[in-house]
């Protein structure tokens, strides 16, 4: 039972590739021919190999050739150390443990521990007992085991993580765990109120009994939920979860280093700025930290980078760069989002638009044709491939724009009719679906579209494979999104050059301008702030700054930090975690979980296997080739 | 070439029955071929007279015998024993080795057998050592009638033995010897010249006269192997991989070293040296034996 197993004992039978060493070896030694002859010590000093050396050589050879074969067939057995595995017929105690960051108070993990202790302690007699600690992610820490010793050795490798809670899929690692047998299951957790992430699933399946050990939360808890550079300075929000006021030093840190602490005040269950001002470096990293002593400590800390994302181009197309307004609005309005640091705003004329390359034109993270007039054969192709390759454009039917080339420009057919369209007294904009995130900041009346008249129009045909996400409030589209080749393109119905409305000068003109190029460069942005447990491709999944290298783009930094989700002590009762916990039929459960394979995959002696193996390899070259 | 064909090819004698016969084939063929009877100038003693009979030699009629007493009397000798001689013979594991018919050892064999032969003939007095790296077989001197046999006996028992060490026997040898007198070694040498040569000059430091026959195959002397091999020592074990073609030069060159060294070491003592091959005619290990007695005497 406590012997070594394979997963794949077949492989074994490779095992009996030794021989072919040992065979050649031994072919070896007849075919050579021996001579018995007196004076062999007159030929020692010729330069010749003394024999014994060699036959030393030879075995030791062999040894490593032999040893070679046989690692490679055990390594590829899977071997592992059984342990004490229980039977997959008896009962099983799953211990699950929380491991999330709202089990980083102090003295929390302690409990968490103790309680796993005593939970595997009065498992009952006949059960095997298997450890699981959880927080994104649940992990079998000690599967399934007869051997109380081995899952309480285990018990101090429980600490608090950075993930947050996720009560479904540690249920479903027990449910696996216990498979088709009879089980039950303690949970050791805090009761953390965010645990029942909604797109998670999982449960227990009927007849497995739950017992809860809830860890209490601390009193209070003081976060750092967000942060955020503004120039020279630094701004924090730190919230109070607690039910007392709390005063709470607050410190900017960049590279170890203290560069500014401010104190702030926070209302129970509020929130208030710090603003951090110092010798703020251009460039780095830096942390904003809070010292709350008694609450949660995975909060205590929120990573930020320092540089400014790097600003998305985008082109304004006019017709005329020397008329008065010609995508002056627009282009003042994108250059102040972001504080003037968001996008790289450059208007030009159809006629030095169609001088640019294509690789100029596909460096823009958008295009917005305002006027066409200008553009030639050469400017309408370039806009026609950005587009189709992936490009994205924002198109206005205002007096500048040329109806009948613009099917040459996009690519499409739009269906646009020429003549405008004049509406006496004007016309408001209706978004579609306000919680578009075009739409979003006009969700407040206070910003609503509502005041904004709008005087003449283009119509556009009905077409299949057009939303419409803005009309006027006589029916016509205002704003549409379509797909044309790979790329994206928005149609403003109206001008943004003040010709047509008054929009321009209205307040909701830069939001809209502002949120509308966000929509559309969305996805050449770079997010360098990352909250658990999502997290770039490639960076590992906890707090703090990383770099990340991907495809052509250069390097950048990102921060990765807590779901401040998990920072709000609020639990939920014992009654509703039980509640809350799904049942799922016993009928048509997997197979249990193999536990042999899982110990294996934790043992991993094949790749200690292989690693001595070419040591050996490695061993067999170096004495052969002295032996040659 | 036409002298030698008188001789006997060893090869041809190790054909022959007993040793005792061959022993006495190789001497009295031997003796026949030689034109001077070897007994010349040795010292008789008067043992007795008696009564002619026809047929004795008239040589040895006692002429004043028969002027005082008109009877014819003969004289009868008895010939004095003038020489004591030790025949060490090396039956180390080297000496079973042989290329062609006869090993190293049966050569030896034959020669000391053929010398004990001799020197019973001579009416000497002589005793047989073998030796490995210790007396494997000991007869002390004598000159009794039964002693021939004797040896000729231990001859054909002996049974190749271990590793040479020649140099201990000797000295054992040369302490225990107290009469002057003659050492015959047969060995193929092959062993630290140094301590052989220590070994030997003890015998002549004593006042002892030494002959020394190195006996040696063809193949030792000229290693003539072509396929590359592996060569096990026949004492040892120890075994050298080599290609001869490679070798052979190295190893002629030290062999004949070998030999030089001891045949230079051996005359700057007065100790005679013959290198007999295994494939020459023992005769010759015979003629070297009686110019050395000769120059004893």
């Amino acid at each position: 039972m406590f012997g070594v197993s394979f997963l794949s004992p077949l492989f074994l039978i490779g095992a009996l590739a030794a021989a072919v060493p040992i065979l050649l070896h031994l072919f070896h030694r007849r075919t050579e021919v021996v001579i018995d002859f007196p004076a062999v010590s007159l030929l020692t000093r010729a330069p010749i190999e003394q024999h014994r050396r060699r036959r030393l050589r030879e075995i030791v050879l062999l040894v490593l050739r032999i040893a070679a074969l046989v690692l490679l067939a055990v390594s590829f057995a899977r071997p592992y150390v059984a342990g004490a595995i229980a039977p997959e017929s008896a009962p099983v105690t799953v211990v699950v443990a929380d491991t999330s960051m709202s089990l980083s108070a102090p003295g929390q993990i302690e409990r968490v521990r103790e309680a796993a202790l005593n939970a595997i302690r009065s498992a009952p007699a006949p059960n095997a007992v298997a450890l699981v600690a959880f927080a994104d992610a649940a992990t079998v820490v000690v599967p399934a085991t007869t051997d109380r010793a081995v899952a309480l050795a285990a018990v101090p490798q429980l600490a608090a993580g950075p993930g947050g809670t996720r009560y479904r899929t540690a249920l479903a690692r027990a449910a696996e765990l216990i498979g088709a047998r009879e089980g039950r299951v303690v949970v050791i957790t805090d009761l953390q109120q965010a645990g029942w992430e909604v797109t998670d699933e999982g449960g227990l399946p009927d007849g497995v009994g739950v017992e809860v050990v809830a860890i209490p939360p601390p009193s209070s808890n003081v976060a750092v939920t967000s942060a955020e550079r503004r120039d020279r300075t630094v701004v924090a929000t730190v919230q109070n979860y607690g039910p007392d006021p709390a005063r709470m030093p607050v410190a900017l840190m960049v590279d170890g280093k203290k560069i500014a602490t401010v104190t702030v005040d926070v209302a129970p269950l509020s929130a208030t700025d710090a603003r951090l001002n110092g010798a703020i470096p251009a460039a780095g990293a830096a942390q904003v930290v809070v010292d709350d002593a008694t609450g949660y400590q995975g909060d205590n800390i929120r990573h930020l980078v320092l540089e400014p994302r790097p600003a998305i181009e985008i082109t304004v197309v006019v017709a005329d760069p020397s008329g008065a307004t010609g995508g002056l609005y627009v282009e003042r309005a994108l250059a102040v989002a972001g504080g003037g640091r968001e996008f790289k705003v450059d208007a030009v004329d159809g006629r030095v638009f169609s001088s640019w390359t294509a690789e100029a034109v596909s460096r823009q993270g958008a295009i917005v044709l305002v006027g066409t007039r200008t553009l030639d054969r050469t400017g309408r192709a370039l806009v026609k491939n950005y587009l189709a390759n992936g490009g994205h454009v924002w198109l206005t039917l205002g007096p500048d724009i040329d109806p009948a080339t613009l099917g040459d420009v996009i690519g499409a057919n739009l269906g646009v009719i020429a003549a405008p369209v004049t509406v006496m007294g004007g016309t408001i904009m209706v978004a579609s679906d306000g919680r578009h995130p075009i739409f979003r900041p006009f969700l407040n009346p206070s910003g609503a579209l509502g005041d904004v008249q709008v005087d003449q129009h283009r119509r556009l045909n009905d077409q299949t494979g057009r939303t419409v996400l803005a009309r006027f409030s006589g029916g016509d589209p205002a704003l549409t999104e379509q797909v044309v080749g790979q790329g994206r393109l928005l149609i403003f119905t109206s001008d943004l050059d003040n010709h047509w409305s008054r929009f321009p000068l209205s307040p909701a003109f830069v939001p809209f301008a502002v949120e509308t190029a966000r929509y559309l460069t969305a996805g050449r942005q770079q997010k360098q702030a990352w909250v658990l447990p999502d997290v770039p491709r490639g960076i590992v999944a906890a707090p703090g700054v990383a770099t990340v290298s991907e495809g052509t783009t250069a390097p950048y930094l990102v921060a990765v930090n807590v779901n401040v989700r998990e920072s709000s002590p609020a639990t939920t009762s014992l009654e509703e975690f039980t509640a809350g916990i799904e049942r799922t039929s016993r009928a048509g459960l997997p197979a249990p979980v193999n536990q042999a394979r899982e110990i294996e995959n934790r043992q991993r002696w094949w790749q200690i296997g292989l690693l001595v193996m070419l040591v050996a390899l490695a061993g067999e070259g170096l004495v052969g080739r002295r032996a040659t | 070439m036409a002298g030698e064909a008188r001789y006997l090819d060893p090869a041809v004698v190790a054909r022959l029955g007993t040793i005792d016969l061959k022993a006495r084939t190789i001497v009295e063929g031997f003796l026949t071929g030689l034109h001077r009877s070897p007994y010349k100038g040795f010292s008789v003693e008067f043992a007795e007279h008696r009564q002619y009979i026809p047929g004795d030699d008239l040589a040895r009629l006692d002429w004043k015998v028969y002027a005082r007493s008109d009877r014819h009397f003969v004289k009868k000798f008895e010939e004095e024993t003038n020489l004591t001689c030790h025949l060490l013979l090396d039956v180390s594991g080297s000496m079973a080795y042989a290329s062609g018919g006869v090993t190293k050892l049966q050569y030896g064999s034959y020669l000391t057998a053929a010398l004990a032969y001799l020197m019973h003939r001579q009416r000497d007095s002589f005793g047989l050592m073998a030796f490995d790296d210790s007396i494997s077989a000991l007869l002390p001197a004598s000159a009794r009638a039964g002693h021939l046999r004797a040896v000729l006996l231990a001859l054909e028992r002996l049974k190749i033995g271990a590793k040479t060490d020649v140099a201990k026997p000797l000295h054992d040898l040369a302490a225990a010897v107290r009469k002057r007198g003659l050492v015959v070694l047969v060995s193929d040498l092959l062993d630290d010249p140094v301590r052989v040569l220590d070994g030997l000059k003890h015998f002549r430091y004593r006042g002892t006269d030494v002959i020394v026959f190195h006996v040696l195959d063809p193949y030792e002397l000229q290693f003539p192997f072509e396929q590359a091999a592996r060569f096990r020592d026949m004492e040892t074990a120890d075994e050298v991989m080599a290609v001869p073609s490679t070798v052979r030069k190295g190893y002629i060159e030290r062999m004949q070293g070998l030999i030089a060294t001891y045949k230079r070491e051996l005359g700057l003592v007065g100790i005679d040296y013959c290198l007999l091959d295994t494939s020459q005619p023992l005769e010759l290990g015979l003629m070297s034996y009686l110019m050395t007695r000769r120059r004893v005497l």
